[in-house]
């Protein structure tokens, strides 16, 4: 099975990073130790790797379906048992038989494709999951796939699109928005406003290492607690809370002598157009594009790590 | 027992309670569908106005727009108002028995529409109409609904003059449940509504009437049949819809039934079966009464599906799909039920009507069950007849066929049977081969021969065979 390289994937490892930054707010509300994690966390398990550093009292489970990747996750576990429990099978299979009960969890379904099953799963899986768990949702948002394509789209989506009258955007932030409601309609009809419990989104970004992906983070929250997730969430600067249009990660690549050289001259408003000035050079097309570039390296510089070689 | 004892009886009071009107009839019908019923006044409005337009868009020039919120419902109109001589009509619950239909062409019999749908949402309303110099508003508060005792409604002059006739109705101090579907389930609520505006008004919108909700417009999906044209002097078998028409007892009938797309290869239908891909499906029959679809891509036995020689509806017959058209001056002559989102099952003219649609839809399974393991070839026939065309469309272009009288049948009409294409003898001798394999060892073998793993398996099991095939030859 081949795998992406995954040290070429920057974007995806800023929305690993924002999961566990969302995690560590949900910790002001809820015990952690209380959580089970869910993920399809590919060869490597980076997510389950991070998570260990950072939360390393949360219980794991890594559900993976190929015997040679699941091989590969034996062998780079970043913990032993019982902490973290690998899983051979498919995602399908699993949710089908998951029994949540009062174990609250945190899942990532963090898809590849985008596919009708996988809002047929997130609602089964929103459904089931107990009361104060925490479900992320990462799906293939890529315009190119269905350009000039409408009725396909509309056969496989209709059901969950907003309006089926139209074709899916030929653009990576409005296809984004597209995909995004379409999880929003699939969340409200598997919790409908008569349920206790209902579905908020906390964040949403869309990117692209290659291939534009969408992905949101919410919490299956008692509806009459409903303003104390929101309260908790919203000093949060990536907190998307009320379905707004999601967050583009387009982080640039710095050098590790550009970044420490940045680095200490953030936080700062009007990031992009001062690093632009620290650095004496454009690192993009043009002074715009920099300064954007610059921007999103100011506002997830947390968030982005390092990526090095190493001589083993 | 005496006399005397029979006199102690006095007459039993039949008149109906508000509380019937407004909580039970309310339950017969769905939210969605409540709203398509102020829409169905809106286009009465039209008929009724005498202001509509020639040609194929006599709606062209009016609109509905729909707004919703957590605290209100607003639907407003420029289709005519209601005149102050239909007042009787418009705010009784329920019409009189004998009384003439005021709309000819319109889809309202038993006067329960607009109030159903108010009552359904909530229990403050505000009806505002303008129809030339009538111009009057009524008020329902929650007062007047818990009193069982008061049947008037106050009426007052409208206290603005509109720009042009019509009707806006504003429901307030909505119901809970209807509240949190406004708000709380809002996004899911406005796809829902929409889908089912747009296709059960796919024709009026057609036709030109326009249609927003909550600001956006509804676009039109209509049914598409593949119709390959006629041209002067060619013979010989084409992908054209079956069709048939007749007019009895007041009700003019046109129905067709064809394909909308091509026809599915078995990988398409196996992986289906498997998981299901498409969240929606244009297959099936709808069913219009005076232009509003009653019933949308209906695939069950209500519109012949499974019944008699037809099979039940399949995966495989996905590219089959038929409208069946019935109009009349006089809507209780229409087979619809009392929501007019459904067929009257029970109607004769319906069930006489079903057997056309069997027999049209029995042409299209089996050309699909012939050419199924040959679903490219068909595929090119079906893609070469052009673009389908709307159901107006296909109304047009039957003036060009000629159609047979099938006056030894009990609906006589007029048919047109389409001679589609058969797969020749030799084609027959075909046989289906096909495997499962790893999906993995797939992939390796789709890179191997075409430097792709993506490539549809059918695409390389096919390869692999013809290579073998050669092979074997030399």
């Amino acid at each position: 099975m081949r795998h992406p390289a995954y040290q070429l994937r920057p974007n995806k490892a800023v929305d690993r990073l924002t999961l566990v930054d969302a995690i560590r707010r949900l910790s002001k509300l809820t015990d952690l130790s209380e959580y089970t994690y869910f993920g399809l966390g590919g060869p490597y398990l980076e997510d389950f790797r991070l998570l260990y550093e950072f939360h390393p009292e949360m219980r794991m489970v890594s559900i993976e379906e190929d015997p040679e990747t699941y091989k590969r996750q034996r062998f780079h576990r970043p913990c032993g048992v019982p902490n973290l429990v690998l899983k051979r099978t498919d995602s399908r299979s699993f949710l089908a038989h998951y029994e949540a009960g009062n174990q609250k969890s945190i899942f990532w379904l963090d898809y590849t494709g985008l596919e009708y099953p996988h809002f047929e799963e997130f609602a089964m899986l929103l459904g089931k999951v107990a009361s104060k768990s925490m479900v992320k949702i990462t799906l293939r948002a890529e315009p190119k796939d269905y350009l000039r394509k409408g009725n396909e789209f509309r056969e496989k989506f209709g059901a969950l699109m907003p309006n089926r009258s139209y074709d899916p955007p030929r653009v990576a932030a409005g296809f984004a928005q597209l995909v995004q409601q379409m999880v929003r309609i699939t969340s409200e009809d598997a919790l409908p406003s008569a349920m206790p419990l209902m579905f908020i989104p906390v964040s949403s970004f869309y990117y692209s290492d290659g291939t534009g992906m969408f992905t949101l983070t919410g919490l299956v929250w008692p509806r009459s607690e409903e303003w104390a997730l929101r309260n908790c969430f919203r000093d949060w600067e990536f907190a998307n809370l009320h379905w707004a249009r999601p967050r583009r990660i387009d982080v640039p690549m710095l050098s590790t002598k550009e970044r420490l050289h940045l680095q200490h001259r953030l936080p700062r408003s009007n990031a992009g157009r001062s690093l632009r000035r620290a650095l004496g050079y454009l690192i993009d097309e043009d002074v715009r594009s920099t300064e954007f570039k610059l921007g999103q390296y100011a506002q997830f510089h947390r968030h982005f790590p390092y990526f090095m070689k190493a001589i083993p | 027992m005496t006399a005397k004892d029979h006199l102690q009886y006095g007459p039993v009071d039949t008149s109906p309670v508000k509380s019937f009107f407004v909580h039970m009839l309310t339950r017969d019908i769905g939210l969605e569908e409540s709203i398509l019923d102020l829409l169905d006044n809106c286009v009465d409005g039209i008929l009724r106005s005498d202001r509509t337009n020639g040609g194929g868009t006599p709606y062209s020039g009016f609109c509905a727009e729909i707004d919703f919120k957590g605290d209100s419902f607003m639907i407003s109109d420029n289709c005519g108002g209601i005149p102050w001589r239909l007042h009787d009509y418009a705010f009784k619950m329920g019409r009189a028995s004998g009384r003439a239909p005021d709309v000819p062409g319109g889809v309202g019999v038993y006067g329960i529409g607009m109030k159903r749908a108010v009552f359904k949402m909530g229990q403050h309303c505000l009806i505002s109409t303008q129809n030339g110099r009538d111009r009057y508003e009524i008020e329902i508060t929650p007062k007047w609904i818990g009193d069982e005792n008061e049947w008037a409604l106050p009426v007052r002059a409208a206290r603005d003059e509109r720009n042009e006739d019509g009707t806006t109705i504003v429901v307030g101090k909505l119901n809970p449940d209807i509240a949190k579907r406004f708000s709380g389930d809002a996004a899911s609520f406005k796809s829902k509504l929409n889908d089912m505006v747009a296709t059960h008004y796919a024709f009026i919108i057609d036709k030109g009437f326009r249609i927003r909700i909550n600001g956006d417009p509804v676009k039109a999906r209509p049914t598409r049949l593949v119709f390959s044209k006629v041209r002067s002097g060619t013979k010989g078998p084409r992908i054209q819809p079956y069709i048939f028409k007749t007019k009895t007892d007041g009700v003019e009938v046109f129905l067709a039934v064809g394909f909308t797309r091509p026809i599915p290869s078995q990988d398409e239908v196996i992986s289906e079966q498997e998981e299901k891909k498409y969240s929606s499906l244009e297959a099936g029959w709808t069913v219009l009464c005076n232009d509003r679809a009653v019933l949308y891509c209906d695939r069950s036995e209500m519109t012949g599906w499974g019944e008699a020689d037809v099979p039940r509806y399949h995966t495989q017959f996905i590219a089959i799909s038929g409208v069946a058209e019935f109009r009349s001056d006089d809507a209780s002559k229409l087979p619809t039920t009392t929501t007019k989102r459904g067929i009257d099952s029970s109607s004769r003219l319906y069930l006489q009507v079903k057997n056309r649609m069997r027999e049209g839809m029995r042409i299209f399974t089996d050309y699909t069950n012939k050419w199924k393991t040959r679903a490219d070839e068909s595929r090119r026939q079906i893609e070469a007849a052009g673009a389908p065309l709307t159901f107006e469309e296909v109304k047009t272009e039957a003036k060009g066929l000629t159609f047979r009288s099938t006056k030894a049948q009990v609906l006589r009409g007029d048919q047109y049977r389409p001679k589609l294409p058969l797969p020749r003898p030799t084609q027959s001798q075909a046989r289906r081969v096909s495997f499962v394999k790893d999906a993995k060892d797939v992939r390796a073998v789709a890179e191997y021969l075409f430097d792709d793993p993506e490539v549809d398996p059918s695409r390389v099991g096919e390869e692999c065979f013809d290579l073998i095939l050669k092979e074997s030859r030399k």
